[in-house]
C-alpha cells in the first residue's frame, strides 16, 4: 500500500511541475485551428479550402477580389480588355519573390501556363480556356483565351492564379509544394503534414506589411476540441466552429463570433434521365410535398438559411431574395402526381454520412409518406456515394456545391451544363448551355445581369434540383484578435489581422 | 536459437505478401475511383482518364498488384501518393515517429500503472483496493477511447487548464493523448497479472519458499513474478503492437499527427498508395514486434531456449 501512495504522489508531483512549466504564448505569432490540413501548397494541384487558404497567405495572385467579390489590382496594377479573348495586365515594379528573384512576365507566363499542363488537372475548369500568355515586355503581358469568357477575369483570383517564381518552381521539381515560393506577405517556413503548417512575415513584401511575425495554423478535425483550444487560449482563431458550440463562443466574453453567409448550396437533386423524374410534373410534385423550410430548420438547428435560387445570395445577379419563399402544399403535389398519371411512387433516396444530410432525408422521406411517396434512404461514404453517382442508378440524392470563385457562371455551371463532370442530375438542356455560354461571352453589367437572372428563372422552372441550405462560413476569435473577417467562400485571409 | 529467429523473420515474408494482397484487393473493390476523387469535381472527363493512364489505374487488377510487387520487391519502391507526388515511404516516415512516441508512452503507463496494481490485487485479494482496482479495471476496460479522450480534456484542459488539449508537439501536449490510449491496456495489464500471479502464488514451489522462511518480499518480487510475468510479458507485446496500429481515434480527438490519421485522410482521399503501404507497414511493425517479444519469452523462459538448442 505504501509503494503505490509513493507511485500516485510522485505522479501527481510530475503532473504539477508540468503545469506550472507553461509558457507564456507569444502574441508576434497568430495560431490558427482549421478543420483539415492543406493537402499541398501547390496552386494549381488541388482544389481543396484548406490548400487554397494556405495558398492565398503564400502566394499572389494579379488581380484581388474583397469579402464582397469587388475586384481590386494584384500583381497587376492595372489591366484591359483587348477583346473578349484577350486581357492585358500590367504588372507591379519591384515585386520580390520569397528567394529574393524579382516579378517579371515570364513568371507570370510560366505560372499560368503550367496550369493547363497535366500538374493542373484539379483546375481544369478555370485554366482549360486558356489558348496563350503574350509576353509584352518584362513588365506587360497578354493573355490569350479560346473563346469568349467573362467570368475567367475573377477566377485569376482563385488560388490557382497564384504566380510563381519559374527558375524556383522548375528547379523543385515534384517537392514545390511541400517548400513553395511565392510573393505573398507569408514565406513558407515548415510543415508537418497532418499537423501544421508555420509561415512568417515576408519583410520585402510589395503591400502592405503583415503586424505579426510568425502564423501557425493547426489541423484540428474534431470539432469540440477546436473549440476548447479557442476556449482555453491554445489558438487565436478556429473554424469551422459546429453549431452545437456556437452559443459557447458567442457567450464566452473573451471570444468573438462571426458569421457570414457561404457561396455555397446544399441541393436534392433529381436523375433527370430516369422515369418517372424525367417528368417535370414529377419533379414540382415532389418539390410542393415539402417543407422545405421546416427541412432546413429542423436539420441544420439556425444555421444558414433556404435558398430561393441556385446563385447563392452572396454571389452577384443573384435573384435569391427577389423569389418568394416556397411553402408547401400537399393539395398540389397530389393533384400534380394524378396529371404525371403517377400512383405508388417507390424511390431511392441517396445521401452521404454528414448528419445534417441524413436528418434532412429523414424528414424528407416523412413529408414525401404524407403524399403517398414510399422513399428509402441510402447513406453512403463519400467514395462510394460519388461513384454510384456517376453510374446514373439512382433516383434523388442530396448534395452541396461551393462556388469558390464568385461568379454565377462558377454557381450554375458545374452542376447543370450538360458537359460538367459534377452534372449528376445529368441535367442536358440546351437552353441553360446556351445561356450560360452567352453569359461567359458578356462583361460584367446589365446585360450580363439579365443574362443570369433569366437563367436562375429557367432553372427554378425546369426544377433539376430542390434547394435546401445556404451554409455559413462561422468562425471564433479571441477578443483580442483584430481585423479577421471570414469570407463566404472561407478562403479566409490573415493579412489584415493584428493583435489589440 | 539463430535458428528459431531466421525462421520467424522468413515467416514475415508471405505474411506481408498476404497482407498486401488483401490490402489491394480490398482497395481494388472499394467503390469510387480515385481520380475522380484525387483531382475533385472541377476536373475535366479527359484530365481523369489521362489520371487513370498515368497511375496505371487502366489496367486489370493482377498486373496492378504484380508492377506494384515487382516495384516492392526490387526497387524497394511502395509508390507515390497521388495527393502530395512525394513517396509513401516520406509520409510513412513523417508520421511514424509520433505514432511510435504515442504507442511508447502509452504502453509505459500501462506497464507502470498496470503492473504493480495488478500484484498489489493478488496478494490483497478481496481487499478494498482490490476491489477498486477491479471495478476501475473493468471501467477502464469498457470506456471507449473517444469518450475517455473528452473527458480528459474537459477536466485537464477546460477546468483544470493544466494541459493542452491537442497537439504533440511538446510533452505537456503528449499526456493526454497518452493517457487516454493507455486505459484500455492499463485495466488487461492488471488484470492478467492478478490471475496470473494468483495462480502462481498458490503454487507448490511458493509455499516451499516461505516454509523455508523466505521474505515474503523475496518470494513474491523474486520467485512468484518472474513466472507470472511470462503470459504478461506476451500481452505487453500484443498491445504495444496493437496501439501502434490502432491509436485511429486517439489521434483524431487529440489531433495527433500520427499514421492512423495519414491512412484516415488517405482512406478518404482515395489515396490507394499512401493506404496501401501505411497498412504493409503497420503489419510490418506489428510482426516485428510479435518477433521481439517471442524473443523475450524465449529470454524469460529457459524451457523454450532449451528446445532450440
Amino acid at each position: 500500500m505504501k509503494g503505490t501512495k509513493g507511485i500516485l504522489f510522485l505522479g501527481a508531483l510530475v503532473l504539477a511541475l508540468l503545469c506550472l512549466t507553461t509558457a507564456a504564448s507569444a502574441k508576434d505569432t497568430l495560431v490558427v485551428a482549421d478543420q483539415y490540413d492543406a493537402t499541398t501548397m501547390d496552386p494549381i494541384a488541388h482544389n481543396d479550402v484548406p490548400s487554397s487558404r494556405a495558398c492565398y497567405s503564400i502566394y499572389d495572385t494579379l488581380i484581388f477580389l474583397d469579402g464582397e467579390g469587388k475586384v481590386h489590382p494584384g500583381l497587376a496594377e492595372k489591366w484591359e480588355f483587348l477583346s473578349g479573348t484577350a486581357y492585358k495586365f500590367y504588372l507591379r515594379k519591384g515585386v520580390k519573390f520569397h528567394n529574393g528573384e524579382e516579378l517579371k512576365a515570364e513568371d507570370v507566363r510560366y505560372s499560368i501556363m503550367r496550369a493547363t499542363t497535366d500538374l493542373g488537372a484539379p483546375i481544369t475548369t478555370y485554366s482549360q480556356n486558356v489558348k496563350d500568355v503574350e509576353v509584352v515586355d518584362d513588365y506587360t503581358v497578354i493573355v490569350h483565351l479560346k473563346k469568349e469568357d467573362y467570368s475567367f477575369f475573377s477566377s485569376l483570383a482563385h488560388s490557382w492564379g497564384s504566380i510563381l517564381n519559374k527558375k524556383y518552381t522548375e528547379e523543385a521539381g515534384q517537392g514545390f509544394g511541400m517548400n513553395p515560393v511565392g510573393t505573398g506577405p507569408f514565406r513558407f517556413v515548415e510543415w508537418q503534414k497532418n499537423n501544421r503548417y508555420v509561415l512568417e512575415r515576408f519583410n520585402d513584401y510589395w503591400g502592405p506589411k503583415v503586424r505579426f511575425e510568425r502564423l501557425e495554423v493547426r489541423a484540428i478535425p474534431e470539432p469540440t476540441n477546436r473549440t476548447i483550444e479557442l476556449e482555453t487560449g491554445g489558438v487565436d482563431i478556429a473554424y469551422p466552429i459546429v453549431h452545437n458550440d456556437l452559443k459557447r463562443v458567442a457567450e464566452n466574453p473573451d471570444l468573438v463570433l462571426y458569421r457570414k453567409p457561404q457561396t455555397s448550396v446544399t441541393y436534392v437533386g433529381f436523375n433527370m434521365t430516369k422515369e418517372p423524374f424525367t417528368d417535370k410534373k414529377v419533379r414540382h410534385a415532389i418539390y410542393a410535398a415539402l417543407d422545405v423550410v421546416g427541412i432546413q430548420a429542423a436539420s441544420y438547428r439556425g444555421v444558414g438559411k433556404v435558398p430561393n435560387s441556385l446563385v447563392p445570395e452572396a454571389i452577384k445577379y443573384s435573384i435569391d431574395s427577389e423569389v418568394p419563399v416556397h411553402v408547401q402544399n400537399q393539395k398540389e403535389a397530389e393533384k400534380l402526381l394524378k396529371e404525371a398519371g403517377v400512383k405508388g411512387l417507390k424511390l431511392q433516396l441517396w445521401t452521404n454520412e454528414r448528419k445534417e444530410r441524413v436528418d434532412s432525408a429523414t424528414i424528407i422521406q416523412a413529408q414525401l409518406q404524407e403524399v403517398g411517396i414510399e422513399s428509402e434512404i441510402k447513406v453512403l461514404e463519400w467514395g462510394a456515394y460519388l461513384s454510384g453517382l456517376q453510374e446514373k442508378t439512382h433516383d434523388m440524392f442530396i448534395l452541396g456545391w461551393v462556388s469558390t470563385v464568385p461568379d454565377p457562371n462558377f454557381a450554375i455551371a458545374g452542376l447543370l451544363e450538360s458537359t460538367s463532370g459534377s452534372n449528376y442530375t445529368f441535367t442536358k438542356d440546351a437552353k441553360i448551355d446556351e445561356m450560360l455560354a452567352e453569359g461567359r461571352g458578356v462583361p460584367d453589367g446589365d446585360a450580363r445581369a439579365k443574362i443570369y437572372k433569366d437563367l436562375q428563372l429557367y432553372i427554378n422552372e425546369l426544377r433539376p434540383m430542390i434547394y435546401l441550405h445556404n451554409d455559413e462560413s462561422i468562425a471564433g476569435t479571441r477578443k483580442n484578435v483584430k481585423g479577421f473577417e471570414p469570407r463566404s467562400n472561407e478562403i479566409h485571409s490573415f493579412r489584415e489581422v493584428y493583435f489589440e | 536459437m539463430v535458428k528459431y529467429i531466421v525462421r520467424r523473420v522468413l515467416f514475415l515474408i508471405p505474411v506481408l505478401v498476404g497482407v498486401a494482397f488483401c490490402v489491394f484487393t480490398l482497395l481494388y473493390l472499394t467503390p469510387g475511383d480515385p481520380a475522380k476523387m484525387v483531382l475533385g469535381d472541377l476536373a475535366t472527363e479527359s484530365a481523369i482518364r489521362d489520371f487513370r493512364e498515368k497511375e496505371g489505374l487502366d489496367k486489370p487488377f493482377l498486373v496492378q498488384f504484380g508492377n506494384y510487387l515487382y516495384k516492392a520487391v526490387t526497387q524497394g519502391d511502395i509508390g507515390r501518393s497521388y495527393v502530395t507526388k512525394r513517396p509513401v515511404m516520406t509520409e510513412i516516415m513523417a508520421t511514424f515517429p509520433a505514432t511510435l512516441k504515442l504507442a511508447t508512452f502509452a504502453i509505459v503507463i500501462a506497464i507502470v500503472l498496470g503492473l504493480p496494481c495488478g500484484i498489489l490485487s493478488a496478494i490483497k485479494q478481496y481487499s478494498a483496493f482490490d476491489t477498486v482496482t477491479m471495478i476501475l479495471a473493468m471501467i477502464g476496460l469498457s470506456m471507449p477511447v473517444f469518450w475517455l479522450g473528452l473527458l480528459l480534456i474537459l477536466l485537464f484542459s477546460v477546468y483544470l487548464r493544466w494541459l493542452p488539449s491537442s497537439g504533440f508537439d511538446t510533452f505537456k501536449a503528449m499526456i493526454l493523448p497518452s493517457l487516454a490510449l493507455s486505459a484500455q491496456s492499463v485495466s488487461m495489464i492488471t488484470r492478467m497479472t492478478r490471475s496470473s500471479m494468483l495462480e502462481v502464488i498458490r503454487a507448490d514451489y511458493i509455499r516451499t519458499a516461505r516454509s523455508k522462511g523466505q521474505k515474503e518480499s523475496v518470494v513474491i518480487w523474486v520467485h512468484a513474478l518472474h513466472n507470472a510475468l511470462i503470459p504478461v510479458v506476451t500481452l505487453c507485446g500484443l498491445q504495444f503492437g496493437s496501439l501502434l496500429a490502432g491509436a485511429i481515434l486517439t489521434e483524431s480527438i487529440f489531433a495527433v499527427p500520427g499514421v492512423g490519421r495519414l491512412m484516415v485522410e488517405s482512406i478518404k482521399a482515395r489515396d490507394y498508395p499512401v493506404v496501401q503501404g501505411g497498412v504493409l507497414f503497420v503489419a510490418a511493425a506489428f510482426s516485428v514486434v510479435n518477433l521481439l517479444v517471442d524473443l523475450l519469452y524465449a529470454y524469460i523462459d529457459p524451457r523454450i531456449k532449451a528446445q532450440y538448442r
